[in-house]
């Protein structure tokens, strides 16, 4: 039997009632980066529109890294659009999540054997979920959307807090990959 | 059709007459091939030029390994007889050094840095083509020369998933009799049937 | 005076509210129009508050004190809006040309953060967003003079309540001319397609917003949302009529705010140079014709 007095509650048990509203909030109303890396991109726009409508879901376009909350990494990275896309990963603002498409982000895909070409994506930036296929059907992706959703109900979607955690780790994976982070090209100079 | 011929053996009587060609090919209606000698290159770039190609379309390398040869492959057009000319030099390819047709055509600029990007031919007289371009960082040989193994690379570079094999070809025989019948039917259609 | 204060943060809290809903809905009824299901009505608010609940990237301390100065100065000026006439929160002060006044400060506060921000697709949009403003101001401000001197009072409430006598028609009626250039200029002054330059998203990457994450951008959503509020009940109140009571002030508002997005939805978007050359031509025509005919000619349906 419960007893009646009032039984203050602990920090964390407030932060987590906290944290769990603001859940509900972030899983209903994703916005999505518009950031097309590869080919999988072609997936987005039955997404987005008639039949698999995503704007249900509150997942949306937003146009810049800062105000959005999810990263697809759609498609193959090359070496150079890994550099830009650290970059961009790393100005968004947190919680933040990424998801994969296709199976070039799984195990390098139909370009496995590239020199250009990347393999894993998640020794580079951390990865939430992946959705595979070569491409995704539109089902599939819409699946996936709803994984992530479910992901961060069960509040196992913590990519951004394991990039916190082991910066050094994937920092070191990045050097040992692309020689160096830093972009020097014609436009930045 | 035959006007497009006239052309065609115009140009063949104008490069036969000012040049020495190692090879000359007529590949269709609006192809032809000729192959110099490497100083001949930008005399004959001039010559066209004057006789009205004066759009460089392409600047490119191929790779020949077993004879140790580069070959430079340059490709001009002309707008008003719609005919395309190919040029092909020989260079040494253990130390391809080209000059550079940047004085006649100065849209070659970047498809030279592309060549010594991913070919290691030098142009001397581009003073850009050393810059990166499309690779950067690269610490490695010219990818596109053909003792480059990129799987290699891939494999020494970027960590793999380990992933395992859940399956096991039965019989590899019975596939070897389709494979044999597959390459049949390719190469009949290929050749049109001849072989 | 407490009282009025109440009453005052009751309309600017109630007129959030109300546009908010309402911005779901219209997302709603876009999306049914392409043939989609649509968001949920109350994902407007799902999204203001998921940027509540972000972490923020801040560029220094006038960053932050612009959008908090163009959050505050927008609320102080729906305190002011009249929704009937008897919810008004200060009954001498709703004069016009306050809300004129009072809305430049949230302009100039979006303003100060931008530049504060030092992106320069940001000093691009405000640039353009100034523009807009110069634009849309000059034809909306003769139709409004003259319906000042039609009405003989600058008080909105006091030409609402002019057209709600027996023998006034609203001004929608009377002065046809300038109810089209005050739609045209209300749709301006909204952002809503074709005159959406200022925002550009994937053009200028959404202009002055392009450097706001996190909480910084919800602010920059309520300031908004309440700045829509107010821009459409002015608009209510001039040429609808007003409101006899708030059953009839959502139906207005709401029938003027659906027409919009179902008109901007099938546009495209203005370049800068064509929005200040479309607004001078034909709807600066239009008000000065309307201006000398109900004022010099008398000619009032």
């Amino acid at each position: 039997m419960n007893s009646t007095k009032f039984t203050p509650r602990t920090k964390e048990e407030i932060d987590r009632k906290w944290w769990e509203i603001g859940d509900y909030f972030r899983r209903n109303s994703l916005w999505m980066l518009m950031y097309c890396t590869g080919c999988c991109a072609i997936e987005l726009p039955p997404a987005m529109t008639s039949v698999y409508d995503m704007e249900r879901l509150g997942m949306g376009p937003m146009a810049t890294p800062r105000q959005a909350d999810v990263l697809l990494v759609t498609g193959y990275l090359s070496l150079k659009t890994l550099r830009r896309l650290i970059y961009t990963y790393e100005q968004m603002s947190e919680p933040k999540y990424v998801v994969g498409f296709g199976s070039c982000t799984i195990n390098g895909g139909i370009y496995h054997d590239s020199h250009a070409v990347i393999n894993r994506l998640d020794q580079y930036i951390p990865v939430d979920t992946y959705v595979a296929g070569c491409m995704p059907n539109t089902e599939s992706v819409m699946n996936g959307f709803v994984d992530l959703m479910e992901l961060m109900k069960t509040k196992k979607a913590d990519g951004w807090k394991r990039y916190h955690e082991h910066y050094d780790w994937y920092k070191e994976n990045q050097k040992a990959a692309l020689g160096e982070v830093e972009v020097h090209d014609e436009f930045h100079e | 059709m035959t006007n497009s011929m006239n052309n065609v053996h115009e140009i063949n009587n104008l490069m036969g007459q000012n040049f020495s060609l190692v090879d000359a090919r007529i590949l269709d209606a609006y192809q032809v091939s000729y192959e110099l000698e490497k100083e001949d290159i930008h005399r004959a770039l001039t010559v066209l030029k004057n006789a009205g190609f004066r759009q460089l379309s392409y600047l490119s390398c191929v790779d020949w390994p077993e004879e140790d040869v580069i070959e430079m492959v340059y490709i001009v057009m002309n707008w008003e007889k719609a005919l395309h000319v190919q040029l092909h030099a020989k260079i040494d390819r253990n130390n391809p050094v080209m000059d550079s047709v940047l004085p006649i055509f100065p849209g070659a600029k970047y498809y030279e840095r592309e060549a010594h990007e991913f070919f290691g031919v030098s142009f001397p007289g581009n003073k850009d083509h050393e810059k990166q371009l499309i690779l950067e960082n690269w610490d490695d040989m010219p990818p596109m020369r053909k003792d480059f193994d990129p799987r290699a690379y891939s494999d020494r570079k970027f960590t793999k998933r380990p992933m395992k094999r859940d399956y096991e070809i039965q019989d590899a025989s019975s596939n070897k009799e389709r494979e044999i019948k597959r390459e049949a039917r390719a190469n009949a259609l290929r050749t049109g049937g001849k072989e | 005076m407490i009282l009025s204060l109440v009453i005052g943060f009751g309309v600017a809290l109630g007129g959030f509210a109300f546009q908010t809903a309402l911005g779901g809905v219209n997302r709603k009824i876009v999306a049914r129009l392409q043939k989609r299901v649509g968001p949920r009505w109350y994902q407007e608010f799902l999204d203001i508050f998921k940027l509540l609940s972000k972490r923020s990237v801040s560029h220094g301390w006038i960053f932050d004190f612009g959008v908090i100065m163009a959050l505050g100065g927008i609320i102080g000026t729906a305190m002011f809006m009249p929704v009937t006439e008897n919810i008004v929160a200060f009954p001498n002060f709703d004069n016009f040309f306050i809300f004129v006044y009072l809305l430049a400060v949230g302009m100039l506060g979006m303003a100060m953060s931008a530049s504060g921000s030092g992106n320069p697709l940001a000093s691009v949009g405000v640039m353009r967003a100034l523009t807009t403003m110069v634009a849309y101001e000059i034809p909306f401000m003769i139709v409004v003079l003259t319906i000042i001197k039609l009405a003989g009072t600058s008080s909105v409430s006091g030409i609402a309540s002019f057209q709600q006598l027996a023998e006034n028609n609203w001004f929608m009626i009377a002065l046809p001319f300038g109810f089209v250039v005050a739609v045209l200029s209300l749709m301006g002054m909204l952002g809503k397609k074709p005159f959406e330059t200022y925002i550009a998203p994937a053009e200028i990457a959404s202009g002055p917003m392009v450097e706001y994450g996190g909480k910084q951008l919800g602010m920059l959503f309520i300031m908004h949302e309440i700045t829509v509020f107010i821009e459409v009940s002015l608009f209510v109140h001039l040429f609808l009529g007003g409101a006899e009571n708030i059953g009839m002030f959502v139906l207005k508002y709401f029938l003027v705010y659906a027409s919009l997005n179902l008109i901007s939805n099938v546009n495209g978007r203005f370049k800068i140079d064509q929005v200040v050359v479309f607004f001078y031509k034909w709807p600066l025509a239009l008000a000065i014709g309307q201006a000398i005919i109900a004022i010099y000619l008398g000619w009032v349906i």
